[in-house]
């Protein structure tokens, strides 16, 4: 318990009256996976939005390395080693390749090291290095979506949360991305992953929470829930 | 309808046009910054630079400071003003990212300057004049005034040095990027009241070296500043809006457009025609003349 990297409990939050979570707990063990799947409006969104500090919890706390940072700027998280990679990416798409990382490494932490950061960002993404002149917005969706992550890892984050790296990619990206999510585990990196793509989400990760409606409705090791039943019918039987 | 005039008239006009409108183009850049990080419409940047006009004007009158000189007290001194008066001012608002309480300061803003200037130097037209006010210079061989080409450089200067400032230092590139997308921005630990200041600073400063350039070029009065405003408006919809060397572009532009409708048409019709512009600009073409529709991936 002590050693959790990131924990969440009773979380409850509403857009104005209209509620979206409620009494969520969950936890991140340091140096794992931990998926976080569920349909389409299940809240995913909302409950990393919430511990990135985009939105405010109506209740529950949120710990990072036993410090809350409930009511917080996402500024002041980001400094404390939470880097978020939003649903829709949100790379700075007028800017260059190499203006968004180094942004990435805005954060006092990480901003003398830029250099060597870059250097190691380009080892992983030798593609990033080729088109680091490209304005961010002229690069193809898979290419994106690995900007995104490669600008999220700049601050070498303690946590990576990922919001649905996968979507609007093909199948054969989709299968890099989630090599590279396991690549990125390898180095040490902690990940929380949401994805609708959930076989191969629950395929990497070390353990997974099944989001409904707002509330927790399942949790356990990826490979429990991938061979629970109702998962299979819920979740993977039309899908695969 | 009418005669073309003599190409010597033609570039006359449109070097004065184009030299006059850089003035609106400074206006217009400052303008830029700030709706940049904060969506909001300064409409007090007019006033703030006629008050950076008379502050220009008392340094000469008071303690014979050279009005091109003075750039080196205005201009850091806007830099201080516009951190001030978006701590003091705008910071709450913006925290709670309410746009109508920050257009509704701007607009008070606007005239309190614009009243405390009555109130100090009275409601009189004023002016700077210097030994060099009269004086011509030769350009591109027609001649021109010497303070208006000032005024140019001026402007030309001081939205080359925020170009250089937003492109190569990181501070400047975290503005750029708080412009684009304040979310994101958030997420690489870049602070929006850090940099909605640095906007307000900066936007200060370049009102303090337009003041200088209106100072030593026209006669002004407390009031004067509200039509700056409008104009440097409708410059940064020639430009589009976000777009800092679009918006000096979009300056020239209007400049140009004024002198051709004063010379062809009739002074009258000037201000009409501008604001035209504007609102066709707005319908037709919101991303500005000068940049292409962004095309996605
Ligand atoms: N900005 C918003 N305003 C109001 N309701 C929202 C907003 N964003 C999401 N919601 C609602 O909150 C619920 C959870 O959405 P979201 O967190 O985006 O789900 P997911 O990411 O799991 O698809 C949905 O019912 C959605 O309609
Ligand atoms: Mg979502």
């Amino acid at each position: 318990m002590a050693n959790r990297l990131l924990e969440i409990s009773d979380l409850e939050v509403a857009y104005g009256d209209v509620g979206a979570l409620w009494g969520v707990s969950l936890h991140v063990d340091p140096g794992t996976i931990v998926a976080l799947v569920g349909a389409n409006g299940a809240g995913k969104t909302t409950l990393l939005r919430t511990v990135s500090g985009l939105l405010r919890p109506k209740a529950g706390d949120i710990r990072v390395s036993g410090r809350s940072l409930v009511g917080k700027a996402p500024q002041e998280i980001a400094r404390m080693g939470i880097a978020h990679v939003p649903e829709g990416r949100g790379l700075f798409r007028q800017m260059t390749v190499l203006e968004n990382l180094e942004l990435g490494a805005f954060q006092p932490r990480a901003r003398p090291r830029t250099k060597q950061l870059l250097e190691k960002a380009y080892t992983l993404f030798p593609r990033l290095k080729e088109r680091a002149q490209q304005k961010a917005g002229s690069l193809s969706g898979g290419e994106q979506q690995m900007l995104a992550i490669a600008r999220a890892t700049m601050s070498e984050p303690s946590l990576l949360i990922l919001d649905e790296p996968s979507l609007g990619l093909s199948p054969l990206v989709v299968q890099q991305m989630f090599s590279l999510i396991q690549t990125l585990h390898g180095q040490g990196v902690t990940i929380l992953l949401v994805e609708q793509n959930i076989h191969q989400a629950l395929k990497v990760a070390d353990y997974a929470f099944v989001l409904q409606t707002g509330s927790l409705a399942m949790q356990g090791t990826g490979a429990e829930l991938i061979a629970d039943p109702e998962i299979q019918k819920a979740y993977m039987g039309v899908l695969e | 309808m009418f005669n073309l005039p003599p190409p010597e008239i033609l570039l006359q006009l449109s070097l004065n046009g184009a030299l006059g409108g850089a003035m609106y183009g400074v206006a217009a850049v400052g303008l830029s910054l700030i709706f940049g990080t904060m969506r909001l419409i300064f409409l007090a940047q007019g006033a703030m630079i006629i008050l950076a006009a008379y502050f220009v004007r008392a340094l000469f009158y008071g303690l014979g400071i050279d009005p091109f000189l003075s750039l080196l007290i205005v201009v850091p001194v806007g830099l201080v003003v516009g951190w001030l008066i978006y701590q003091g001012l705008f910071r709450k608002a913006a925290a709670e990212e309410d746009r109508n309480v920050s257009l509704l300061i701007a607009v008070g803003l606007m005239f309190l300057v614009q009243n405390l200037m009555t109130v100090i130097w009275g409601g009189n037209t004023a002016g700077v004049v210097t030994s060099y006010t009269a004086t011509g210079i030769e350009l591109l061989g027609v001649r021109t005034s010497f303070t208006r080409s000032m005024g140019f450089l001026i402007a030309l200067a001081g939205t080359g040095l925020v170009m250089l400032f937003l492109r190569k230092t990181i501070v400047g590139k975290a503005v750029r990027a708080a412009s684009e997308d304040m979310d994101a921005a958030t997420l690489m630990g870049i602070s929006p009241h850090r940099v909605n200041a640095i906007a307000f600073a900066i936007g200060i400063s370049l009102a303090g070296a337009a003041g200088v350039a209106v100072a030593t070029t026209f006669p002004f009065n407390p009031f004067a500043g509200f039509i700056f405003s409008l104009k440097a408006l409708v410059a940064l919809a020639l430009g589009g809006i976000g777009n800092v060397t679009g918006a000096l572009a979009g300056g020239i532009l209007l400049g140009l457009i004024e002198a051709y409708v004063q010379f062809f048409i009739s002074g009258g019709w000037t201000n009409a025609i501008a604001y035209g512009v504007f609102l066709l600009v707005l319908m037709f073409k919101p991303e500005g003349l000068f940049s292409r529709p962004y095309k996605k991936a």
